[in-house]
């Protein structure tokens, strides 16, 4: 079994980009905290929505042209009226609607259909980890290096989040319950022992914890709790209001002593933590950063 | 070279291993000179896969006692070739117009090259066009196949197809750079046509055979040579270390799949047998065939006994893989073990994961069958001449896979390593279910991919070797096909092995083994219950020379198919 990487005192450093050509906001020797916004840009929206505005209207399709509200180029809102077809001397009347709130991409008279893609998405990355910037890439990010101790996870599920380590449980073989879990953990990372159970799970989501680290999960829990079955190993797109890192594995595991340990020495400092798993040929494991 | 000096060097090189093999020249033919294996070297911190490769060969030259490199390449005394699947094998990307014809004529060449295939574009595909554009777009394949229209038939829907690809102006996988190799093999008469669509800047086009000549014959060589051909001269060329490689061989570098495939197809075709073969790996599982002389292949991507375990019992439904398990193995523990098993790799396993493992074998092979039986199809789009008498058969089926008319099955991969013989045979006779009378083979050595290569060099070589090397005769299975009552004799088999005679048989239902050494052949007489039928009609004896192995024979009369635990659908997530 390959071993997952354990570090009490190491350099990390972490890409930030954005998936897109934008604006980079920090410059190379910044100093930067976990909410310091590296770069930002906008992306495209992928819901692009054809309307058939002949069929809508009922009319051929060359007709469209002459009852069309909008043009290429428009901005449209969810249900505006984009197109409108009077007959019988105003009593009949039929529209096209727009199905979602965007811009009018393009129009086709030949075709008489229209193409509305959703407005913009704004994009932005934020440094993550409190540190300095060590490289910036042009139009897209930075790196950003800072001292911490980190260890690695078996599997997570939900993307980056931060917040104060904080223990719920006094060893590594307790299991974390519903009950060990408070409505002073919000925004915290909440170690646990051996496993979460599925009620502890919840009360983690109620509660807004930003991250549970625990040694295992029932399999069947995890699904219960998704409400669906995990296939491959691949996640960190997850939303279900916190991120969970399983150190061991599925099943109870109590926690590695070591692991437990480096992160019982590190109480009540801030966490970084990633939930991105990847188990494949390219393997990336869940990550807890403490920063030194 | 003399004939007492000839030799091979093969190399094969996957994501994590590289692996060297030796063959040499004897008074007696071939032998396997020496095997040796080191970790692959395309990824950081060395990036360069030659590295890999002079290591493992470094280290065969100390197994094999013998002078295989010369200063930092192999030695000119061998012969060298070889194949990989770095970066996770050949990605492909088809086309044709209409998906049911030309569409699936250029995935079966996709895939009998041994790529995996990322999606499949047609012009009756009912995506709207913005949304074929946008897919194209986030592919990145390393290569596009593109067929559509007979010689002489369809041209205006070609060619849309050929303005869509150009619209959608698709990056290769590595390097955007680079221009992508994009294949046509569709209607040959408006080869230019196609050229000028697609223009000179974002493709480098090469033109093959049609696949779909008329609607009622399938070429898919030439195509499948393309493929090749491309993957040489665009695509490895782009991954660190390849050049140095390509420098030391006249052959061309294979995708490690395609190799397997060529060799399957070899032995096939050397025995005139109709064969099943299925590839159990850690992420994906692949399925082969050849019935009639008509190779296949599959893929079933994530779909494996490692990173794809979580995967199949997802797919199947726990209780697929609970029916082949222990009922006092509790369900809670068995989920739990399968997810570990996707998330820590194991040097080795508890007799407990070996329990799960060949569970899980056998539903990941079914579900390949299941695939695989699909891209295995008759041809579509043509007619089907039915004389009277087939109005009494069954209807035609659509595949031409035939489990009755299968003559060998040989399982691949590491699930038949880490199993006995008898739990590799069962994995394999649970999941495909043969009928009639079967060889079961296993693969233990992992050799395949480079015999598959010595096969462009050196046919009977590979042939060789791969019978006295590679394969294994796990069992030969009898399995009778038809219905009968409960507890009836199925089968009764009279053998004859070295001079003494034997009388064993098998009641419905059950499931026997009878101890034929590897070595050993039998003259087997084999007597079906008169409803149920062996090959020859039912009731209707069967005679046949029988090959011993591992397990010997297993006279299977189980019920087909075996009772299957019904998946309830998930709910809407």
């Amino acid at each position: 079994m390959q071993s997952l990487q354990l570090f009490e005192d190491t350099v990390v450093r972490k890409e930030r980009r954005i998936p897109t050509e934008g604006e980079v906001l920090v410059k190379l020797g910044d100093k930067v905290e976990p909410g310091t916004v590296v770069a930002r840009g906008v992306v495209k929206n992928p819901d692009i929505r054809e309307l058939r505005i002949y069929a809508s209207l009922g009319v051929s399709p060359d007709m469209v042209k002459n009852y069309m509200l909008k043009t290429t180029g428009d901005d449209v809102n969810k249900d505006e009226v984009i197109a409108i077809y009077r007959s019988f001397f105003g009593r009949s009347t039929k529209v096209a609607r727009s199905p979602i709130d965007g811009r009018i991409e393009s129009f086709s008279p030949v075709t008489g259909r229209a193409i509305v893609r959703g407005h913009p998405i704004q994009m932005m990355v934020k440094a993550h980890l409190p540190g300095e910037v060590v490289d910036v890439i042009d139009g897209e990010g930075a790196v950003v290096e800072t001292k911490a101790a980190v260890l690695q996870g078996a599997f997570g599920l939900g993307g980056e989040a931060i917040g104060e380590l904080v223990f719920a449980v006094d060893s590594a073989d307790m299991p974390l319950t519903s009950e060990e879990i408070k409505a002073e953990h919000r925004g915290k990372v909440v170690v646990g022992g051996s496993v979460v159970t599925v009620d502890a799970l919840r009360a983690a989501a109620k509660n807004g914890v930003s991250a549970v680290i625990v040694g295992g999960v029932d399999q069947k829990d995890l699904t219960e709790f998704l409400g669906y079955e995990i296939g491959v190993g691949v996640t960190g797109g997850e939303d279900f209001g916190f991120t969970l890192i399983i150190t061991e594995g599925f099943g109870v595991n109590p926690m590695d002593e070591t692991r437990f340990s480096l992160l019982e020495m590190h109480e009540g400092r801030l966490a970084c933590v990633d939930g991105t798993t990847q188990i494949r040929s390219r393997i990336q494991r869940p990550e807890v950063v403490v920063p030194l | 070279m003399g004939l007492e000096e000839e030799s091979y060097l093969i190399v094969d090189i996957d994501s994590r291993t590289t692996k060297a093999i030796l063959v040499e020249r004897t008074a007696g033919g071939y032998r396997l000179g020496g095997v040796s294996e080191t970790m692959t070297t395309m990824e950081a911190p060395v990036l360069d896969v030659a590295v890999g490769v002079k290591t493992a060969l470094a280290e065969l030259e100390g197994s094999a006692g013998k002078k295989i490199l010369d200063g930092d390449k192999p030695s000119a005394a061998h012969r060298f070739t070889a194949s990989s699947s770095t970066g996770g094998g050949l990605h492909m990307v088809v086309g044709g117009v209409m998906s049911l014809i030309s569409g699936e004529s250029a995935q079966r060449a996709a895939l009998g090259a041994g790529a995996l295939l990322m999606d499949q574009f047609s012009k009756d595909d009912r995506r709207p066009h913005f949304e074929k554009i946008a897919r194209l777009r986030s592919l990145k394949p390393d290569i596009m196949l593109m067929a559509g229209g007979t010689d002489g038939g369809a041209v205006a829907q070609v060619l849309e197809m050929a303005e869509l690809v150009n619209t959608a102006d698709v990056k290769p996988r590595f390097g955007e750079e680079y221009q992508l190799p994009f294949i046509y093999a569709g209607n040959v008469e408006i080869r230019d046509e196609v050229k000028k669509v697609l223009g000179e800047e974002h493709y480098a086009t090469r033109m093959v055979e049609n696949v779909r000549p008329v609607i009622s014959k399938e070429n898919l060589g030439p195509a499948r040579e393309g493929i090749y051909d491309a993957y040489m001269e665009h695509v490895i060329v782009h991954s660190p270390g390849y050049d140095e490689l390509i420098r030391w061989t006249e052959e061309p570098l294979l995708p490690t799949q395609a190799a397997v495939g060529k060799l399957l197809y070899a032995y096939a075709e050397a025995r005139a047998v109709n064969l099943i073969g299925v590839d159990v790996g850690g992420e994906t599982t692949d399925v082969y065939s050849v019935f009639n002389g008509i190779f296949n292949r599959s893929l079933n991507a994530d779909i494996g006994i490692t990173y794809g375990i979580m995967n199949i019992v997802k797919e199947t439904g726990l209780g697929n893989v609970t029916r082949w398990l222990p009922p006092e193995m509790d369900e809670q523990d068995v989920r739990n073990m399968v997810g570990n098993m996707m998330l820590h790799e194991h040097e080795t396993l508890s007799p407990e994961q070996m329990i799960v493992q060949a569970a899980v074998a056998r539903e990941a092979v079914r579900l390949g069958l299941e695939k695989h039986k699909d891209i295995a199809s008759r041809l579509k789009g043509s007619l089907i001449g039915r004389s009277i008498s087939d109005m009494f058969d069954q209807a035609l089926e659509k595949t031409i896979i035939n489990l009755f008319k299968t003559h060998v099955v040989v399982g691949k991969g590491r699930v038949f390593r880490d199993q006995s013989a008898l739990e590799s045979a069962m994995i394999l006779v649970d999941s495909l279910e043969p009928m009639g009378v079967t060889e079961i083979m296993v693969d233990r050595s992992s050799i395949m991919p480079h015999l598959g290569n010595l096969l462009g060099v050196n046919h009977d070589a590979a042939l060789q070797i791969l019978v006295e090397e590679s394969l294994t005769g796990l069992a030969t299975c009898v399995a009778p096909m038809g219905k009968t009552r409960e507890g009836e004799e199925a089968v009764t088999v009279q053998m004859t092995v070295d001079g003494s005679e034997m009388v064993e048989s098998v009641k419905v239902g059950n499931i026997r083994f009878v101890p034929l050494g590897v070595d050993e052949v039998a003259e087997a007489t084999f007597t079906p219950h008169r409803r149920l039928d062996l090959g020859a009609g039912r009731g209707k004896q069967v005679k046949k020379q029988i090959q011993g192995g591992e397990v010997g024979l297993l006279l299977d009369a189980r019920r087909r198919p075996l009772n299957r635990f019904r998946k309830t659908p998930e709910a809407p997530t």
